[in-house]
């Protein structure tokens, strides 16, 4: 391959810059004696002498070195030095723990502080960029993260003990699991409810343009209450429900609980999903249609074979946008009682213990992530004609 | 045979085709040639009933296309359109199988049938059955959406601008083929178009319409020479009228018997065009030229004088 002069990769300089620049300059760590006490702040090269930090600062200024003139050998050598720091952050992390925190502290708290996190995310970018630069697919973009993911399991189960979040985590184990559980069965029911309730209004919609008309009206005007007005609004018709209807109470509905958060993550749902699923079906391509009604395929062979094949994909994407957006509101759902990951980020609010918030946070984000990840590698699958 | 009596077609307050009458016979090619919205297109969909006809009657060797049931008779008729239609999602041997499949025909007679219609369509199975359409070129595609719509060897195709989309030298390809295609397979043929051209280098009948009705028909030789007004000569071309007739007439049919004079030094095969002959005579500055067969051998010599003699008896 013949050596091209290339244009500097700002994008890449900069967010190396940033990280570097926060990494040497905020504070990383935090340690608390114990739950109540504010903590300690310390910048990374108050820690250990400050050599380790110095010593992870100069490979990130090497890939900004190397960004000026970016060929294939220089993106393949900073994505190794990318990969290396995720994995390094949190040994470095362990190591800072176990100088910074002495036996004297047995409840001591180690909080990760602004520098830490900045950087993290910063990696994380540049680590995009990277993937994209070098042509990579989705699937190998997700192995790239195998490395800073050994790193943290290894530095969680055996050295961070007094960090934070994880004795936020061990204090309510149990019931971090089943807030996962019922986060995911909320957002699963009320995701499937919406796909069958959508699915049928489009096909309403499709027959009839009164029916589309209105039923746009009241879902764009479903989306614009907010989430915990529409969870309130709910609240004095359940309640009056499940007061007389025996078999509803048995249910368990009521005013507050899984079901005003069914229904409101339900309403959400569907404006997203019925858009979606109505665009797909129809934007297909006229002349496809014409063709295959042409070629005397039957109303049913039409739209079975030709129609919802070709719109999946699309479909999908509504799926998609719908559970990522549903994750997010079911935190919500937990002022209402529903339970779910929502109700440490409320619990934490409440006492001011931003550790508990992000043990809500957190799995959040990454169930979010997950989510978006798996069903997009499902919807490319089923565009039409393969992966080309 | 399709026959159309007095045919209308209405969408709100707009006359789309307003009392067309028509008659193709077997075996012919047909082609209805006219400007946008003449009322071709919507014509040509209602003999399939993707339209329905508003008033007069359309018939299918005898019977009216009412009496059929309008998926069954889709099923008969072969159509192929401007944009080839093709399922994106489905690769090109399993578009082509497409009627045979809802006719139910066993697997491997539907396999077979896709691979002979490959194969005289100029699609080497083994490098196309399994692509996607979007990995065709157009003229490839456009291959296949007429594969796909002999696929179950009907007695009519339908043919709505199909080559329309094409570069110039692609669609000039795609005519000789249908031509050699429609000279061995004498399919009956409805072919619109608005380019004259094409109409008059595949057409045996021609059919002129305008804002919904026909204008003229009859065959190219006749249109050429009787345009029955002035929209028709332009649409004819006018000046260049004369150009377009020689092209339509081979050498062979003007050739003389070789002389005891001299051969011409300038040569041209037997089955060129008589217009291609003109453009040799003038490129040449001459008024002679002998007439080869396929083997560079002198069959027989064509005069400018003769030919300009044998016009005006």
């Amino acid at each position: 391959m013949g050596e091209t002069r290339q244009s500097p990769n700002w994008v890449l300089s900069s967010l190396m810059l940033a990280a570097t620049a926060a990494w040497l300059t905020l504070d990383a760590v935090s340690i608390a004696p114990n739950r109540i006490v504010p903590g300690t702040p310390y910048a990374a090269l108050e820690v250990v002498g400050g050599w380790p930090a110095l010593l992870m600062a100069v490979p990130m200024l090497a890939v900004v070195v190397l960004a000026w003139r970016p060929n294939r050998k220089g993106l393949t050598l900073s994505l190794g030095v990318v990969m290396a720091l995720l994995a390094l952050l949190p040994l470095w992390l362990a190591a800072a723990t176990a100088v910074l925190v002495t036996p004297d502290m047995p409840q001591a708290r180690v909080g990760i502080g602004s520098a830490l996190w900045l950087l993290l995310f910063l990696l994380l970018l540049v680590l995009i960029e990277l993937r994209t630069r070098l042509g990579m697919s989705r699937a190998l973009g997700w192995l790239l993260l195998v490395p800073m993911l050994l790193g943290w399991w290894l530095a969680l189960s055996l050295w961070l003990e007094p960090l934070a979040l994880l004795r936020e985590y061990h204090a309510r184990s149990d019931q971090f699991a089943s807030a996962v559980q019922q986060h995911l069965a909320l957002v699963g029911a009320a995701v499937g409810a919406s796909l069958v309730v959508a699915s049928l209004l489009v096909l309403a919609m499709r027959r009839h343009t009164g029916v589309r008309r209105v039923g746009f009206g009241v879902l764009n005007f479903l989306q614009t209450i907010p989430s915990l007005a529409l969870f309130g609004l709910l609240l004095a018709p359940l309640a009056w429900l499940g007061a007389r209807v025996d078999w509803l109470a048995v249910l368990g509905v009521s005013g507050i609980g899984w079901a005003p958060a069914f229904l409101a993550l339900l309403g959400y749902s569907l404006l997203p999903m019925v858009r979606n699923i109505f665009v797909a079906l129809e934007e297909v391509d006229p002349a496809v249609i014409e063709s295959a009604r042409g070629m005397g395929m039957a109303r049913r062979q039409v739209f079975l074979q030709v129609r919802l094949p070709l719109a999946l994909p699309v479909v999908l994407e509504g799926v998609r946008i719908t559970t990522v957006q549903a994750i997010g509101l079911t935190a919500v759902a937990a002022l209402i009682g529903a339970g779910g990951l929502g109700t440490f980020i409320f619990q934490g609010l409440g006492q001011a213990a931003m550790d508990m918030v992000l043990l809500g946070a957190l799995p959040i984000i990454g169930l979010a992530l997950v989510a978006d990840a798996l069903i997009g590698a499902l919807s490319e699958r089923l565009r039409p004609g393969g992966a080309a | 045979m399709i026959e159309l009596f007095d045919v209308t077609k209405r969408f709100g307050d707009e006359t789309a085709v307003d009392g067309i009458s028509l008659r193709v016979e077997k075996g012919e090619l047909c082609a209805l040639v006219g400007t946008s919205g003449c009322g071709k297109s919507t014509t040509l969909r209602m003999i399939n009933r993707l339209i329905e006809h508003d008033g007069g009657e359309i018939h299918l060797d005898g019977q009216p296309v009412r009496s059929f049931d309008e998926v069954a008779l889709r099923r008969r008729i072969g159509y192929v359109i401007q944009s080839t239609g093709l399922f994106p999602h489905w690769t090109v041997a399993r578009n082509i199988g497409l009627v045979p499949r809802l006719l139910k025909w066993p697997k491997g007679k539907v396999r077979d049938r896709v691979e002979e219609l490959m194969q005289l369509l100029g699609l080497p199975v083994a490098e196309f059955a399994d692509k996607y359409p979007r990995q065709l070129s157009g003229g490839q595609a456009q291959r296949v959406g007429v594969a796909r719509a002999l696929a179950a060897d009907p007695d009519i195709l339908l043919m709505d601008e199909p080559f329309g989309a094409l570069d110039p030298i692609t669609r000039a390809t795609l005519q000789d083929e249908l031509r050699v295609l429609q000279a061995r397979l004498h399919k009956t043929v409805v072919f619109v178009t608005h380019d004259m051209d094409e109409a008059l280098a595949l057409a045996d009948r021609l059919v002129v319409m305008h804002q919904g009705r026909i204008v003229q028909q009859g065959s190219p030789v006749e249109l050429l020479r009787e345009p029955a007004n002035p929209f028709v000569e332009s649409l004819l071309g006018g000046m260049d009228r004369g150009l377009k007739e020689a092209a339509l007439i081979q050498v062979s049919e003007h050739m003389l018997p070789l002389g005891p004079r001299l051969l011409a030094s300038e040569r041209i095969p037997y089955g060129a065009s008589l217009s291609q002959a003109l453009s040799v005579m003038l490129w040449h500055r001459v008024d002679r030229l002998t007439v080869v067969d396929e083997e560079d051998i002198p069959i027989g010599e064509l005069s400018l004088r003769r030919l300009l003699g044998a016009k005006v008896p």
